[in-house]
């Protein structure tokens, strides 16, 4: 009876401590890109005086979406500890900035694409991708977003547009601008980027 | 848009009679391929050639305050000794691309549709079936061939000509996919060597450009004569593919520290998970180095 009861409160201990996720993440992505493709959509905001708008509408859905510590941490990997806690929450920035200016555009000229939500594989017990496909007119481009799952939210940490990961793209480039100079050198790259962008 | 992925069944009966001319289309290649005695036995890649290799294992990250450390993902990267030969290929590359291709391929973007030039696209990629049918035979992958075999047989047929890809509408449901030489080497535990980016012809390495050679006989315009009509072609198709495609470049050499770098990196990245995603079975993370 008592190993019973044992056994039971084991189970239960078992069940209460699964992450109750199944679905959630891509049900978040879901959210999230209908979100985006309401402000690319959105009549009253057609006209190119409403681009800063939208803009800062993008921005903060990116905000609820990114996990931007995660991602610009994963970035630079190994390397992170080089950097101090400063220089680190600078390059959290630069980063971010960069990445702004380099999609934003890109996202903004999309308008009737549709979007298929695939399916989710999971990575590891805290982690996910939710893998998704943009169609348009021409061609299918694939898209999956990677999760983490920190704070009872799912937050992507990277996207992989092709098959090729945008974390390890940077960590790649990051990498091999750390290996000859020091960090302060790599956020003077990346102000210099910023300000030319 | 949520219903859109539950629509891409198509109906139970339908599905059973494809899955009949599948089976039938599967059987008939396996004994093909059994006649033609290749029976290469190639079920799990091997791990590929050191220079594919990563640095060295498990990266043990950093962890800042509470967060633990990363389950990460190595990225894969590729011996570069030509750099400072491969950094100025990509230099002409990159002006070849914005002083001609580009500049052609907007005005002959202007004058045809989009509509027109998709379907060129489709032409061209039916005419290069025997590059993806014979590779898949190479690699073992009957199941893929099979796909082709049929994917081929609608769109040359129903497609008219293959200007059409009904194959990969729900009816038939057989989704577009794409191999190559570089990629059957890959299966046989071939590494890419190193980084080569040639001039006009881009990012590649030693395995892919010896896989570019083997495909090259699998190309039917190869067979056309005289040669600057073959090149006219080809060239046709470059410039047709460029201007369904113009901004890609832009954005990833916008989105770069290093431009160089970053393709490279796309380059290595998509070519390995072009033979990952074939095999069910995911990659050695960490393969043997010396």
């Amino acid at each position: 009876m008592k190993r019973q009861i044992a056994l039971v409160s084991i189970l239960m201990f078992l069940l209460s401590s699964v992450p109750a996720h199944a679905g959630v993440p891509l049900d978040t992505v879901r959210v999230e890109v209908n979100k985006v493709l309401d402000v690319l959509r959105d009549p009253a905001l057609k006209s190119e005086s409403a681009k800063e708008i939208k803009k800062e509408r993008l921005r903060s859905i990116y905000k609820d979406m990114f996990n931007e510590a995660e991602f610009s941490r994963r970035t630079l990997a190994r390397n992170w500890s080089l950097l101090n806690p400063d220089q680190q929450k600078e390059f959290t920035h630069l980063f971010e900035q960069v990445l702004e200016k380099a999609y934003i555009d890109k996202i903004l000229s999309y308008t009737n694409e549709k979007v298929v939500y695939a399916k989710e594989a999971p990575l590891s017990e805290n982690q996910v991708e939710v893998q998704t496909r943009i169609v348009t007119s021409s061609k299918e481009i694939s898209i999956s977003y990677r999760m983490i799952l920190k704070d009872g939210t799912w937050k992507v940490y990277d996207v992989v547009v092709e098959n090729v990961s945008l974390v390890l793209n940077y960590r790649t480039q990051f990498n091999e601008i750390l290996a000859k100079n020091s960090p302060e050198k790599l956020l003077e790259i990346l102000r210099k980027k910023v300000k030319e962008q | 848009m949520r219903l859109y992925f539950f629509h891409f069944y198509p109906n139970k009966i339908l599905m059973r009679v494809i899955c009949t001319k599948k089976l039938f289309v599967l059987v008939a290649v396996f004994f093909a391929f059994l006649a033609a005695g290749c029976a290469h036995n190639v079920n799990r890649p091997l791990p590929l050639g050191q220079q594919e290799v990563a640095s060295p294992s498990q990266s043990v990250l950093p962890s800042s305050g509470e967060e633990q450390p990363l389950q990460e993902e190595e990225p894969v990267t590729i011996a570069d000794p030509l750099e400072p030969f491969n950094r100025a290929m990509y230099l002409f590359n990159d002006k070849f691309y914005f002083w001609l291709l580009k500049p052609v391929a907007q005005g002959y973007s202007t004058v045809v549709p989009e509509g027109a030039r998709i379907s060129v696209e489709n032409f061209f990629f039916n005419v290069e079936f025997p590059i993806r049918f014979v590779n898949y035979l190479l690699q073992a992958d009957l199941r893929d061939a099979a796909t082709e075999l049929g994917r081929f047989g609608v769109n040359t047929t129903i497609g008219i000509a293959g200007f059409f890809d009904p194959a990969s509408s729900k009816v038939f449901d057989l989704p577009k996919q794409d191999t190559d030489m570089g990629l059957t080497l890959a299966s046989y535990g071939i590494g890419h060597g190193f980084y080569i980016d040639w001039p006009v012809l881009g990012p590649s390495s030693p395995r892919d450009t010896i896989g570019k050679a083997g495909d090259y006989f699998l190309y039917l315009d190869s067979y056309i004569s005289p040669w600057y009509v073959s090149l006219g072609i080809r060239g046709y198709e470059e410039v047709n593919a460029t201007s369904l495609a113009i901004g890609d470049y832009e954005s990833l050499k916008e989105a770069a520290l290093d431009p160089y770098v970053a393709l490279r990196d796309a380059y290595v990245q998509h070519r390995q998970k072009g033979i990952r995603g074939r095999k069910s079975e995911p990659e050695p993370v960490n393969p043997q180095t010396e």
